[in-house]
């Protein structure tokens, strides 16, 4: 049996649901953790996130720790909506094989580009806010229980995307003109 | 675009319809009404010999340049 590309379309589609849903859990339970540690319990801090303990941090300096979690918020939400979006896109079905090439995945793309690219610089900010935590002599977990981990793949995958919108765009306009040559 | 068509003016020089032009050059009613309207991008060598050839004209017949104001 070979995949056809509506195979994968639909196995990505899948894939997209399971992911959207696990980053939606993860943007929610960091949201949730975040507001309990601050108005009702600080002992919410202790195990804040999937083997963080952000206590330290808590204790250090309230401000600090509702900057840091509120990088870790907006990391969340934003990968949420990157998923989202891709799911929006699979049930809109404006995705047609037969012309694949048109003016709403462009746009897409193009946001996409954008979404990756913001959530890289969160990233990269709140790596740089962990560091410079740490050099304070607060001790932090790791980058990736922060959630902070592959900043720079992000703003990587942001530029990619970006370059790939540009000449996506282009071979539209390319199409237009020539569906317009009479 | 400062590119005109004035491919209607000529077709009722010669007193001919759209039908029959769009079967006489070979070309789809939608294409045809593309180009009169003025929607068209880019206009073949090969179509605008067939359309001179119908319309017994010359390209300047159904080509214009007017500049923009």
């Amino acid at each position: 049996m070979t995949i056809t590309t509506k195979h994968m379309l639909t196995f990505l589609q899948v894939l997209s649901w399971v992911i959207f849903v696990g980053v939606c859990i993860e943007a929610g339970g960091i949201l949730f953790k975040m507001i309990y540690t601050l108005f009702w319990h600080p002992a919410g801090a202790d195990f804040f996130w999937d083997k963080a303990d952000l206590s330290p941090l808590y204790h250090y300096n309230r401000s600090h720790f509702i900057v840091e979690t509120s990088y870790m918020v907006i990391v969340s939400c934003l990968k949420a909506i990157i998923f989202g979006l891709i799911i929006k896109v699979f049930y809109d079905k404006k995705i047609s094989l037969a012309n694949p090439f048109n003016r709403y995945v462009s746009r897409f793309i193009q946001s996409m580009a954008y979404l990756a690219f913001i959530v890289g610089v969160f990233s990269h900010c709140g790596v740089n806010y962990t560091e410079w935590l740490v050099s304070q002599g607060v001790k932090m977990p790791e980058m990736r229980h922060l959630r902070f981990d592959g900043a720079d793949v992000w703003l990587f995958m942001g530029v990619s995307l970006l370059v790939v919108s540009q000449i996506f765009k282009r071979g539209i306009e390319l199409q237009e003109e020539n569906d317009l040559t009479i | 675009m400062p590119i005109i068509v004035n491919l209607d003016v000529m077709m009722a020089k010669r007193k001919m319809s759209l039908n029959e032009l769009s079967e006489k050059v070979g070309l789809t009613l939608s294409n045809l009404s593309i180009l009169k309207t003025g929607k068209a991008k880019a206009i073949r060598f090969s179509t605008l010999e067939m359309i001179c050839i119908v319309l017994d004209c010359q390209p300047g017949d159904i080509l214009e340049y007017r500049e923009k104001w």
